[in-house]
């Protein structure tokens, strides 16, 4: 009973020696089984440390040591697996091996199989996929109180004299057992604790970055301006609760929101020091108020007591801004906050460079419809002009028709920012196209139209069909020295499962060449604007016999209207 | 009375400019025509004193046409666009005549007032004309057709026109000998004959100073005395 009490008293200081080191980050990689090597080496070169601790840590009786270094032993098995348990055995055995006594050899075998044991549990949860398990203090205590037993048939079976061997473990049997099963599972108990904490902690770090980042998704939409940085920064200062938040371009706050904010003005050029360093340095900049001082530098009796500033990063890594949180003189500046505050400032430089690539995105095709606009040439209204001009002489009421049809173009080449018109609608645009050009060519174009009626409700981009009819005419049939003939043809394909919409242009000149700079633009936005809407399947395919014909594809899916 | 020829693809572009010219009273129409090529048959055939040619036209243009013209008999020419950034800086910097469509009918008085002055000087239009042509319009037997110079053999100019052989055909062109001549690599071997050096398989020496040559096709032409130097030259023969 003695000897129970004095080892008991021994592994208080053992444990408070662990319980110290679960404070610091040695401890980290044993919370979480990886089966990385790294975290092999960690477990075996901790585990193998508390083992000889344990050696150390023990009672000299009848010219043997009453010991904790089982715990070392199994727990290094256990977190580590067989081949660390092994090794981690291994050395505490030999290290004890190098002590003597008459049960040195007996001891080394029952340690190393005491770690083998541990690693063998591991095995089994492993495989039975319950590895989550090996961190209940209840497994620990009784796997050790198994290896401890078997510790003790092995120093009878191994050391020798037997009578004092038998004298030896009677004495030591019940405390070695009592004390090491006991051990392992308060050591287990506070692995477990870090464990819940750490798990606690980051949950509450993810959960709130998520939240974040699901209310910060599409803010930045409309440009990195005052009025979507002021929503982003109620959306921080709300879920992170700190003092104030504030985000600034590179001269300027662009918003500020919290303690202070009577002072802390929009709109106000910068003029802390930390923001400038973060501007100019590019890295996070920290002041928590006590180790390094800070005071506002806009007001004396500012309340904000520490402040981080993290600066907003362009793919290239220029800053373009900084994202500051701040907290009251009387509130510290939690850790969770702070590297919370780091992301943020990526999130948000993400939210932010998405936003432009979209705006510039719009931008881009609206210029480009703009410019499919622009591209009524000049030949092209000279030409109608002078037609009319010389149609009217003859025959006025055609003249009139033919200005009738100049204008329904030039209108619906001007409706803007439409991006889906249906085929009728593009029909329309190309008969007032095609009548302007039946007149200009008179005896030198035909045109015969095959446009499924299904097709007439259907959806297609603007300006698809158009540009191939005047392409084929241009490049096409307006170079022929005979008649012209062009054909358009609408209709639907089954393809496996899928539905195309197909449009074809077809002319009877086949003078297409692949596109080479401005020539061909026009067929190239055509093509681009499809893809961009449904895929790479689709789009505009040219073929040509040169010749013979030249034949322009149209293939959209045909979409759920 | 002027006598002119207007040449445009578009039906309705001829028609207003005839009515056009026909108002001002001082140009007799003498032929329209759809493309260059008819163009060019009527030019050399009806010999007028202008021609009022549109630039964009299909296979071969108005500048093209152009450089088909024998220099000898050249008409005046006035350029018809009606949008042509490029072709009307080329008309501005060497003070040709053009026209804008639609055409204003004081500005067509202006420009019949210019060329009834200036009725014998004829403009140089190397400036927008090619030195070498791409294609040669023939009229074939109710055809007409577009060749390449280097597929000509030779070059003959007979009592019924200019005809060109190639390795199986015989052509009429609308072009004169020396057009030819000037404007593609055909060189002269007599005075009615032009070859095509590339296509010469075999060139006869005869007694009296002239030669033959054959081509790889088997056509003969005659070679003077006068031209024989000069296709040795050419040659590097002695």
């Amino acid at each position: 009973m003695e000897i129970t009490l004095l080892l008991l008293q021994q592994l208080s200081v053992y444990l408070v020696i662990i319980y110290l080191l679960s404070k610091t980050p040695l401890f980290m990689p044993l919370i979480f089984v990886s089966g990385r090597n790294s975290h092999r080496i960690a477990c075996y070169v901790l585990f193998s440390s508390f083992c000889i601790l344990g050696t150390y840590f023990s009672l000299s009786i009848e010219n043997a040591l009453a010991n904790t270094r089982a715990i070392g032993a199994v727990m290094g098995g256990l977190l580590g697996g067989p081949v660390v348990g092994l090794a981690v055995g291994l050395t505490g055995g030999l290290h004890r091996y190098s002590m003597g006594g008459f049960t040195d050899l007996a001891c080394t075998i029952s340690t190393t199989s005491e770690g083998l044991i541990g690693g063998l549990l591991h095995l089994y949860y492993l495989r039975k996929g319950q590895i989550e398990k090996i961190f209940k203090p209840m497994k620990a205590l009784i796997i050790t109180l198994v290896a401890e037993v078997i510790q003790m048939a092995i120093i009878l079976v191994v050391a020798k004299p037997f009578d004092q061997a038998w004298l030896l473990v009677q004495s030591i049997a019940l405390p070695m057992i009592i004390a090491n099963s006991l051990g392992a599972a308060l050591f287990m108990s506070i692995i477990q604790d870090k464990k819940a904490i750490f798990e606690k902690n980051y949950n509450a770090f993810s959960n709130k970055a998520l939240r974040i980042a699901q209310r910060a998704v599409g803010v930045f939409r409309h440009g990195f301006d005052a009025q979507s940085c002021q929503k982003i920064a109620g959306i921080i200062h709300e879920e992170t609760g700190v003092g104030a938040v504030s985000i600034t371009d590179r001269e300027k706050i662009l918003a500020f929101i919290g303690i202070g904010d009577d002072h802390h003005v929009c709109g106000r050029m910068i003029s802390s020091d930390y923001t400038l360093k973060a501007i100019e340095s590019g890295e996070m900049t920290y002041a928590d108020g006590y180790a390094t001082a800070y005071q506002c530098s806009i007001h004396e009796g500012c309340k904000l007591g520490s402040v981080l500033v993290v600066p907003l990063l362009q793919a290239d890594g220029q800053v373009f801004g900084t994202v500051k949180l701040y907290e009251p003189k009387q509130k510290l500046f939690s850790t969770l906050n702070r590297s919370l505050g780091e992301g943020l400032a990526k999130l948000i430089s993400n939210q932010i460079l998405l936003g432009r690539y979209i705006q510039q995105k719009n931008l881009l095709n609206q210029s480009e419809i703009r410019l499919l606009q622009a591209q009524v040439n000049p030949h092209f209204l000279f030409n109608t002009l002078n037609t009319i001009s010389a149609v009217t002489r003859k025959d006025p009421k055609k003249a009139r028709e033919l200005i009738q049809h100049l204008s329904q173009f030039f209108r619906s080449n001007l409706k803007q920012d439409i991006e889906q018109v249906t085929v009728k609608e593009e029909l329309a645009h190309v008969h007032a196209y095609l009548e302007i050009e039946l007149a200009r060519f008179a005896d030198r174009l035909s045109v015969t139209e095959n446009i499924a009626d299904e097709l007439l409700s259907l959806k297609v981009p603007t300006f698809t069909l158009q540009p191939l009819i005047e392409n084929a005419i241009k490049h096409g049939t307006s170079t022929l020295i005979g008649k012209g003939k062009l054909e358009i043809n609408g209709y639907l394909l089954e393809k496996g499962k899928d539905t195309l919409v197909v449009l074809e242009v077809i002319d009877n000149a086949g003078q297409y060449q692949e596109p080479s700079n401005a020539r061909g633009l026009g067929l190239q936005i055509v093509d681009k604007r499809i893809k961009n809407q449904y895929g790479q399947h689709y789009g505009l395919t040219m073929t040509c016999e040169t010749d013979i014909y030249t034949k322009a594809t149209i293939l959209v899916p045909l979409q759920k209207q | 009375m002027l006598k002119a020829i207007v040449i445009d693809d578009e039906l309705y572009a001829r028609e207003e400019l005839n009515e056009l010219l026909v108002e001002t009273n001082q140009v007799q129409v003498i032929e329209q025509c759809s493309n260059a090529i008819e163009g060019l048959k009527a030019i050399n055939s009806l010999k007028p004193d202008v021609v009022f040619l549109d630039i964009h036209m299909p296979q071969i243009t108005g500048l093209d046409l152009l450089s088909m013209l024998d220099p000898d008999t050249m008409p005046k020419v006035v350029f018809v666009t009606a949008y042509d950034e490029y072709a009307v800086k080329a008309f501005e910097d060497n003070a040709f005549d053009y026209l804008l469509k639609p055409v204003e009918s004081e500005r067509l008085l202006k420009t019949l007032k210019r060329i009834n002055a200036e009725r014998t000087e004829l403009p140089n239009y190397g400036p927008i004309t090619t030195n070498k042509l791409e294609l040669i319009p023939c009229s074939g037997f109710n055809r007409i057709l577009l060749l390449a110079p280097d597929e000509i053999e030779i070059a003959m100019s007979e009592q019924t026109g200019v005809h060109l052989l190639t390795d199986k055909d015989k052509f009429t062109a609308s072009l004169s000998l020396k057009v030819l001549e000037e404007k593609t690599d055909l060189i002269r071997c007599h005075r009615q004959h032009l070859i095509n050096p590339s296509c010469i398989r075999e060139i006869k020496l005869l007694d009296n100073g002239s030669a033959d040559i054959m081509t790889k096709s088997n056509h003969h032409a005659p070679v003077s005395r006068r031209y024989l130097k000069v296709i040795k030259d050419r040659f590097g023969l002695l």
